[in-house]
């Protein structure tokens, strides 16, 4: 009970402001800026694998496993500025360092990849080796290296030379001493130094480029934005749009909204989905996989290609299908191999994301579909609401008994498992929504009954109620927390922490702007990218470098 | 790119926008539990199928001469092919390889696998004969035949009895290989849905025009060669609900009409052709005046009968000698793989060539030539189908690219 009153005056109070914020009319500016904390984050998988691809090429294999990452506010981003580094993961790092080391100066690889040529092979050519050096220091640790630095990679290729007896395999060992630095596996973010500590401060240059680079574009600063961040072009406002736009309207801007709604919509735990394949036979490895990718395609589809409003993921009928997916959904998919555009039709019952395969079979239990898992996943994935989680001395015999005849649906099983006092009060906010979703078995496909019982799919959200999925749908269309928390979710991943309190009116500000652009994505992205408050650290914010490195890795790198 | 899309029978032109796949799509759905039958239509994949047998000889008394006999045992029912004392097991093994060559040649210098008339019929091979033996299937030419009178459309042949008294239920096929080992219940020869099952054919269903799915008396009924690998489960189970399209070659569809009385369909006569797959060489399997006679069930399920006449030119070769089988380009397979293919099949099979091929002539019971002489021999299977999205689309493998092909199909 007091947590459904918690959660209906959140929402009065997010309308409220909303309301009050339209009534000051679309020219609302950014309030003061006030930032946050710097943070020291570790590169996600994704983004290491795309900082690669973009210095080195796609074609260049990374050979090694990553550590899963630590979620935290919901998002892996956030994790990454809070777990530290285990000895297995900075093994998977050495081995990644080395084979994309070997790769780039192999004799098939340094013709493309080392910008000048030794005088022999078997002598050391320093002037090559500052190069190789100040060209790869650069983009991989996203700043200029300093003298010292330099210096030290240099005597590093000079020491491989001498030892391995090959100039090549001299600026193998420091390509691969550079890539398992801290300076490139943590982002680690600096502030200008003419500032005042004692006073909000900004961040410099190369770290602005950073941040902007990784938000938008999911990799490592290109060398424009790396060229810009040395002219200063990003500290004027009109230098930071013309870069901001420029990466929006990039390739690689696709790939940094995948990379934040895979985030958002926590596909990482698609590694542990397992399902019974006696129950659900037509799951499999590909399923799985095929099951993101419509999910992400169908999301990149809308927010990008069509520029439409963030809302309609969740009513959308737009159908990215695979002969794989075919089976599950039960419609025709004529092309054999690949990727097929088309719609769900009316009587399908398959509106939103929240109707997909990759929703409806993460939030499952192996031989089952989970009314409470679906409905925890909607409050928190896209409301931004937080459900506890449940007592340690539970009993979950009755919703497990699936093949009960007194109980013959999931409403009845939970209904049972309710009286339970301990779990009442949780269940009343989660059930209600993941009861709507009973319409779809634990892998998705959609059923009228369950043990040869029709199932009752209606449900409640915060005050609205609805009979059917599409209702839900609608529902978290028109809900006021939907686009806010896409706001939160969106400027926590940019900036990699939680949201501080006295950056309030500034989420508003965000969620308003949002509003106001037609609840456009690339729009949100923008703004946050081209706010003050995006590149701010607040003045007690920031730890000390040192402090930073040794907190992540112990020893340091 | 064709698009054409059945769901379960939407024929559809030629066109390059996939935009046209959500029109298509539209108007094709519904609640999933009966997604199967949707506007009139469904669609079915073929999940398994075997000939239909009469069962263990043993038991049925129909080989009271024996079994049938490859080239080797043959000759070891000869003195000749006696161990001779003191004869060591590789000298032995030699004589009976060089015997078993020898009887596999003909006259004039040919394999008799690959020229079985050039030989002559084999005494050793039996056939069976049973009378009162329950065989399950359909009355294929529609008349209750007698052995010493012929049939509108054949030659004189006795029927078989259904297992509840069905009379007129043509199966001469079951009677040629009944007294092989390979064709008794724990034989291998009964297992060519193996190779349906990696994908290299398969068979489609579709009804069209069906108003009620347990009674109708006209609907549009299209057998044909699936043009896509059959999707399995992770436990090799074949999956319902999957897409597959059919052949492009138009030889391989079958269109016609039939009935559905009590749940139970029924077709009309109609030639159908398709795919075999043996050793990695590929054949035709053609089926002339076949019927299907099969039950729905309520998933969507369909199991029952396919049945008609096969040519014995045709038997001979996907069966048994295996001489025409094609590669993957439509051009002749390596003699030395179609050799010994033929050959290898009726030393483990336990049969002769000859004596197979003069046995399905002389137990043909259909399309009788000219000279009156019947040249196709009644064939049942029993199959069961699941529920399939038919699409009439151009398909190709992800293998094409790798093999420098482009588009496969016949022409």
């Amino acid at each position: 009970m007091r947590n459904e009153t918690v959660l209906r005056m959140r929402c009065v109070a997010a309308m409220s402001v909303l309301i009050v914020l339209s009534g000051c009319g679309d020219s609302i500016r950014e309030p003061e800026a006030v930032g946050g904390p710097a943070v020291m984050r570790r590169l996600t998988e994704s983004q290491y694998r795309d900082t690669i691809a973009s210095i080195f090429g796609a074609d260049v294999a990374i050979p090694a496993r990553f550590e899963r990452g630590l979620r935290a506010e919901g998002l892996i981003a956030v994790g990454t500025s809070e777990a530290g580094m285990s000895p297995f993961s900075i093994e998977q790092y050495d081995a990644a360092a080395l084979g994309v080391a070997a790769a780039i100066v192999s004799e098939k690889g340094r013709d493309k990849f080392v910008p000048c040529k030794p005088h022999t092979d078997m002598a050391f050519d320093a002037a090559c080796a500052k190069r190789f050096v100040e060209v790869y220091g650069l983009r991989l640790f996203r700043r200029p290296l300093t003298s010292e630095e330099s210096q030290r990679f240099v005597s590093m290729a000079q020491a491989g030379q001498q030892r391995l007896g090959d100039f090549y395999a001299g600026l193998e060992v420091t390509l691969a001493g550079m890539m398992v630095s801290a300076e490139f596996l943590l982002r680690i973010e600096r502030t200008k130094p003419e500032t005042d500590p004692s006073e909000l401060r900004e961040l410099d240059a190369w770290s602005k480029a950073t941040r902007l680079s990784f938000f938008l574009t999911n990799a490592a600063p290109d060398a424009e934005l790396l060229r810009a961040a040395g002219a200063g072009e990003l500290d004027s406002k009109k230098g930071l749009r013309r870069h901001v736009d420029r990466l929006i309207g990039s390739p690689l801007f696709k790939p940094a909204v995948r990379a934040f709604f895979a985030d958002m919509l926590q596909f990482d735990k698609f590694g542990d989905l397992a399902k019974d394949s006696v129950v659900y036979p037509a799951f499999s490895s590909t399923v799985a996989a095929d099951a993101q990718e419509q999910t992400l395609r169908t999301i990149t589809d809308l927010l990008i290609e069509q520029q439409g409003d963030y809302r309609d993921l969740f009513t959308t009928r737009q159908a990215n299908l695979t002969r794989a997916l075919g089976i599950v959904y039960r419609v025709p998919v004529p092309t054999r191999n690949g990727w097929e555009k088309s719609e769900f039709s009316v009587n399908r019952h398959r509106v939103g994301i929240q109707a997909h395969v990759a929703f409806l079979s993460l939030y499952s239990h192996p031989g089952r579909s989970s009314a409470t898992l679906r409905g925890k996943a909607i409050r928190e994935v896209f409301l931004c609401q937080e459900v506890p989680d449940p007592p340690p001395n539970v009993d979950f015999s009755a919703v497990q008994e699936t093949a009960n005849s007194k109980m013959p649906t999931a409403r009845d099983r939970l209904e049972v498992h309710r009286t339970q006092p301990a779990c009442a009060g949780c269940h009343k906010i989660m059930d209600p929504l993941g009861l709507t979703l009973e319409n779809y078995d634990g892998l998705g496909t959609y059923r009228t009954v369950e043990n040869e019982t029709v199932i009752d799919a209606s449900g409640s959200l915060d005050g609205i109620d609805f009979k059917t999925p599409e209702g839900l749908g609608q529902a978290l269309h028109d809900h006021p927390e939907t686009p806010r928390c896409l706001v939160e979710r969106m400027y926590r991943y940019a900036v990699g922490r939680d949201t501080e309190m006295e950056e309030r009116s500034y989420m508003d500000y965000l969620t308003h702007s949002f509003a106001t652009h037609g609840f456009r994505v690339p729009e949100l992205m923008r703004t946050i990218a081209l706010s003050e408050n995006f590149f701010a650290i607040s003045a007690q914010g920031e730890k000390s470098e040192h402090e930073q490195v040794a907190l992540r890795t112990g020893e340091g790198l | 790119m064709r698009l054409s899309v059945l769901t379960h029978f939407v024929s559809f032109s030629r066109c390059r926008d996939l935009r046209w796949l959500a029109l298509l799509l539209a108007p094709l759905a519904s609640g999933a539990e009966m997604t199967w039958i949707e506007n009139g239509r469904a669609g079915f994949v073929v999940a398994d199928i075997k000939y239909v047998l009469a069962g263990d000889a043993e038991k049925t008394g129909a080989c009271q001469q024996g079994m049938t006999r490859n080239v080797e045992e043959i000759f070891t029912s000869t003195p000749q092919g006696k161990r001779r004392t003191g004869e060591t097991d590789d000298a032995y093994a030699k004589r009976l390889q060089q015997a078993g060559t020898q009887l596999s040649t003909a006259p004039n210098g040919q394999n008799l696998c690959m020229n079985p008339e050039a030989g002559a019929p084999d005494l050793n091979f039996r056939t069976a004969r049973f009378t009162n033996t329950a065989i399950d299937g359909i009355d294929i030419d529609g008349v209750e035949s007698r052995v010493d009178a012929p049939t509108p459309r054949g030659c004189p042949h006795r029927d078989s009895i259904g297992k509840h008294g069905e009379r007129g239920i043509d199966n001469q096929y079951s009677r040629v290989v009944g007294c092989m080992r390979a064709y008794q219940p724990t034989g291998q020869a009964n297992g060519f849905a193996v190779e349906m099952l990696t994908g290299s054919w398969g068979i489609l269903l579709s009804l069209e025009g069906v108003d009620d799915i347990r009674n109708d008396d006209s609907i549009e009924v299209g057998i044909f060669a699936n043009a896509d690998p059959i999707q399995l489960s992770p436990s090799r189970s074949p999956l319902a609900y999957a897409t597959y399209a059919i052949d492009q070659d138009i030889r391989f569809r079958a269109k016609t009409k039939g009935r559905i009385k009590d749940g139970v369909l029924t077709t009309e006569p109609v030639n159908m052709l398709f795919h075999s797959v043996t050793n990695g060489l590929r054949f035709e399997r053609p089926l002339q005046h076949a019927r299907v006679q099969a039950t729905i069930s309520k998933d969507g399920s369909l199991s029952g009968y396919l049945a008609g006449y096969t040519p014995v030119e045709a038997m001979y070769d996907y069966q048994f000698g295996y001489r025409s089988g094609k590669n993957a380009k439509g051009e002749l397979g390596p003699l030395g793989l179609r050799l010994g293919t033929g050959n290898g099949a009726a030393r483990v099979l336990g049969y002769t060539c000859p004596g197979v091929y003069f046995a399905l002539y002389e137990h043909a019971d259909g399309d009788p030539d000219q000279n009156g002489r019947c040249t196709s021999i009644s064939t049942q299977y029993s199959f069961s189908a699941i529920p399939a999205f038919v699409v009439d689309a151009e398909t190709k493998s992800v293998n094409d690219k790798l093999e420098g092909k482009g588009d496969r199909r016949e022409k």
